[in-house]
């Protein structure tokens, strides 16, 4: 390439070098553009003369697929070309809800009793029983000022239940707050659960630093409860797509709850498009019981429920009726299978009603008439529809039940009187795992210098103090744990 | 007002007839399990409650004394009709209930929304529904808080007042992209054209600790804020304080985020005309010259406890004052400063403050790493620094979140701004 031509080229890409002073400071109009090249004339027929686009069904198209252009078939999904403007606002007409039984316990025609045994069923039945009767105890306890806080599940104990006992040991579950009975239904002991909604000494789970209810069960594979709405949805799509990488979990899956409030929330979104991308085998959860908190779901969503979100995400979707503690069991069964085999998110919506308040902090009748919650307890209660479902089965009998109430209760109470003297934890615990500390290192600074200014305050007003000296008492060795360093604090 | 001896001995009193009544009870032996936790009788008064504060404003007079009180029909103390203003007694939320009323009912382009506004949690906004709900100016929103914030800023952008609700303020978070990164923002971003004039954002959120909140529900996240310029960040202290400085938000053209402290037992005399009180501006409570005490929220009523046990110290602390501070010698004239305006901070009020007292203890619930107090003493060690006489005393919630049954000794309460005031004086 001669010289020349190079700076030529030069010129062309960069434009003139430094030394040349620039044209458009000098001249009056701009240098016009150069002509374009024209582009190339878009085919509308083939050789043949035909037109190339023409509308017609999908099976039409498939046949043509090869001549298609490509903004027709972008990711997974395809769409055909159609010359009608048809707009939508649902994918299907009408989402059918699945159920097995009706209100009054009867087989509903045409449905297919789940494979279930004796055991299983009387399993879930005892801890369908078992928490109405830790929840109001809870409940009455938290009214009386003895613990601060409680959320009952009254209503949807088939749908937590139900769906517990459609999971396997080695699952793993991100609860929102109100899924004690799951937690139970996995083996979580009455001493534990007590344990925590007093935070006292044997609280292993949250050491008495969370409110109650925020149970956190490693062992059971029971991931911490967090007050923030939805925040464990992302969370459960990413330990879903670790498992799926993970070759010694295989088989394992991800159930993840939420409510339709928390489908409102950026994370909802954010966790399915996430999952149904990279994939992973996690149940989307939703107990759908028409309340967050005072938003009745009308205020929440103008769409067809929860469910019609699934096939947005490309999710296998089913809505369940929430009170029917058999097919919720079957829909998670056939939901958990999805899940693992095709190591993929699915979409379960239980459709329940929340028969209690939010928590101990509200007071439902302030937005809703209470005809409408009892007309729910009593004409579709979840226990008196899985009861009727035994008894057909000649499982249950009055005796039983009778013996049951009794059994449960004296365990309730028995299990509450002896969390409720234990002490608290000790005080230190306040400073502990703030930041997780390696072998061989030592808790950060800022910490140790707090818990020992602390220390110090409490060796000299612990006594004299009165609100410190009387609150110190109810932690084991009294505070006496921090007062092992002097400090001034940073 | 009696002299400080007198003052024991009324106590002293107190606490002998509790004593007999509860003896007089008595008829057999305590009922007490053996492994419960031992809780002994009080011997010593209980500490008042803050409802009991000396610093709210039980009268007419006093609540209309409050500085800075400017009353939006122009007419002064005297009112329209020449015969004085009324005020009623409130509680915090029926104070921010009455300000919302009347920024809806001044203004038709106003909005109040947020998750359960219809029934309200707090109850700020209960019964705004029937007053307003017809126009559709007050409604729940789905619950989603980046939505809120973002709907809002929506709303202002062409011309509306929004008046939004994030339910607590340890729930703001999924808004801090809006509100940092658009609101804040916006104002600069679009050279000023944005919002539309008349437009206006405000975010009221619950915040701080009551005994029982836990790590969720007793955040104090003002911190987080201070670096997002465009933004103002006001936390009222009481009642009255917290009609004026809403209106104020509510009218002020930038977003403002008011933080409310959950202190809903406390009543004052609170003005029923449509008033606002300044924003940018801290407000001294006390005057003094000895030690400039700062805080804001609640614990700007443990700072003034604490203040009242040093000038007036009950028997069992009297031995934890240095002589100098011990009667009979004066008590030390300390002044006590509401902050209310976290950002744009008054720093130039502070520093005017410490330059005459010499001496500066900062109180507040928030963690120290990251905090308001942080930033105040770097601004008054960096301004005020020939003057001071000790170091920067900082009272504060510990760097962890804030644990349910540990609340009680994570809260920056009175013994331990009693001991920072104690130790800062006497260095």
């Amino acid at each position: 390439m001669r010289v020349d031509e190079k700076l030529t080229l030069l010129l062309q890409i960069t434009g003139p070098p430094p030394n040349v002073p620039p044209k458009h400071h000098t001249t009056t109009t701009s240098t016009p553009l150069p002509t374009p090249t024209p582009l190339p004339i878009f085919p509308t027929a083939d050789e043949k003369g035909r037109p190339l686009y023409v509308s017609g069904s999908q099976a039409e198209r498939m046949a043509r697929a090869g001549r298609m252009s490509s903004p027709l078939r972008r990711g997974t999904h395809e769409s055909w070309w159609s010359s009608e403007m048809g707009w939508f606002n649902a994918v299907a007409k009408t989402i059918p809800t699945y159920r097995v039984l009706d209100e009054e316990g009867h087989l509903v025609r045409g449905s297919q009793t789940p494979e279930i045994s004796q055991d299983e069923a009387l399993a879930m039945y005892r801890t369908m029983t078992l928490i109405p009767i830790v929840d109001n105890v809870l409940y009455q306890s938290q009214r009386q000022g003895r613990i601060s806080f409680y959320m009952q599940c009254a209503g949807e104990e088939a749908a937590i239940v139900g769906s517990s006992a459609a999971m396997l040991a080695g699952d793993e579950m991100f609860g929102q707050y109100r899924e004690s009975a799951a937690l139970i239904h996995r083996g979580f002991t009455l001493d534990s659960l007590m344990a925590q909604c007093f935070g006292n000494v044997e609280d292993k789970g949250t050491k008495g630093r969370m409110m109650p209810v925020h149970y956190s069960a490693p062992e059971l594979g029971f991931h911490t409860i967090t007050s923030p709405l939805a925040t464990q949805m992302p969370q459960a799509a990413g330990a879903a797509y670790a498992l799926k990488l993970d070759e010694e979990r295989q088989g394992d899956c991800v159930i993840c709850y939420f409510g339709d409030g928390a489908a409102s929330e950026g994370d909802f979104h954010a966790a399915l498009g996430m999952n149904s991308v990279l994939g992973g085998p996690c149940i989307w959860f939703c107990r759908n019981n028409g309340f967050a908190i005072s938003t009745p779901i009308i205020d929440q969503y103008a769409g067809d429920g929860i469910a019609s979100r699934g096939p947005a995400y490309g999710l296998d979707t089913i809505r369940v009726d929430g009170n029917d503690a058999l097919a919720v069991l079957s829909a998670v069964r056939e939901a958990r299978r999805r899940a693992v085999e095709g190591k993929k998110g699915v979409l379960v919506e239980a459709m329940t009603y929340r028969v209690g308040h939010h928590s101990t902090s509200d007071d439902s009748s302030m937005y809703r008439p209470i005809e409408e919650v009892k007309e729910w307890s009593v004409v579709d209660n979840p226990i008196h529809r899985f009861r009727a479902f035994l008894a057909s089965k000649k499982w249950w009998s009055e005796e039983d039940e009778k013996k049951l109430l009794a059994k449960n209760k004296s365990d309730v109470m028995r299990a509450f009187g002896r969390a409720e003297k234990l002490p608290k934890p000790k005080l230190g615990e306040m400073f502990n795992d703030v930041w997780g500390v390696g072998k061989g290192e030592e808790v950060p600074g800022v910490i140790m210098e707090q818990r020992a200014e602390l220390g110090r305050l409490l060796k000299k007003y612990g006594d004299v103090w009165e609100p410190w000296r009387r609150e110190r008492k109810r932690f084991v060795e009294e505070g006496e744990d921090v007062m092992d360093c002097d400090g001034r604090g940073s | 007002m009696m002299n400080r001896t007198t003052r024991i001995a009324v106590i002293g009193r107190r606490y002998q007839s509790t004593v007999v009544a509860k003896n007089g009870n008595g008829n057999g032996k305590p009922r007490q399990s053996r492994s419960a936790p031992t809780i002994i009788e009080s011997k010593q008064p209980e500490e008042p409650s803050l409802g009991e504060s000396a610093h709210f404003k039980h009268t007419s007079e006093e609540a209309l004394a409050t500085p800075g009180i400017k009353f939006s029909d122009g007419h002064g103390l005297k009112g329209p009709t020449g015969r004085g203003r009324q005020t009623r007694r409130m509680n915090l939320y029926q104070a921010i209930r009455d300000a919302l009323g009347t920024a809806l009912a001044t203004n038709p382009k106003a909005f109040v929304f947020g998750e359960d506004v219809q029934t309200g949690v707090f109850r700020c906004t209960t019964g705004l529904v029937d007053e307003f709900g017809t126009q559709k100016r007050v409604f729940n929103t789905p619950l989603t808080e980046q939505g809120i914030a973002g709907f809002g800023i929506g709303l202002a952008s062409v011309g509306a007042c929004a008046i939004a609700e994030i339910q607590f303020g340890d729930y703001i978070f999924p808004a801090f992209d809006q509100l940092v990164n658009e609101a804040a923002k916006q104002r600069y971003a679009s050279g000023g054209a944005y919002p539309l004039p008349g437009g206006s954002l405000t975010i009221r959120a619950p915040i701080g600790s009551v005994g029982h909140g836990g790590l969720y529900h007793s955040q104090s996240p003002e911190g987080y804020f201070l670096g997002a310029a465009g933004l103002k960040v006001v936390i009222p202290r009481s009642p009255i304080q917290a009609k004026g400085l809403l209106l104020a938000a509510i009218r002020d053209p930038n977003p403002v985020l008011v933080f409310e402290p959950k202190i809903l037992l406390v009543v004052e005399e609170v003005p029923v005309d449509d008033y606002t009180l300044p924003l940018g501006h801290a407000e001294t409570v006390k005057e003094g010259s000895d030690l400039t005490v700062v805080s804001y929220g609640t614990p700007l009523h443990t700072s003034l406890r604490a203040i009242d046990l040093i000038c007036n110290p009950p028997p069992q602390l009297v031995s934890f004052l240095p002589n100098a501070l011990k009667p009979p010698n004066p008590a030390p004239s300390i002044q006590l400063i509401d902050l209310r305006t976290i950002s744009p901070m008054p720093i130039i009020e502070l520093v005017e403050s410490v330059k005459k007292t010499g001496r500066m203890v900062i109180v507040h619930e928030a963690g120290k790493s990251g905090s308001v107090g942080n930033d105040i003493a770097g601004e008054v060690g960096r301004r005020a620094f020939e003057y001071l006489e000790a170091p920067i005393g900082l009272v504060s919630g510990w760097d962890t979140p804030v644990p349910l049954t540990f609340e009680k000794f994570y809260q920056p309460d009175v013994i331990r701004v009693f001991d920072k005031l104690v130790e800062t004086l006497s260095y």
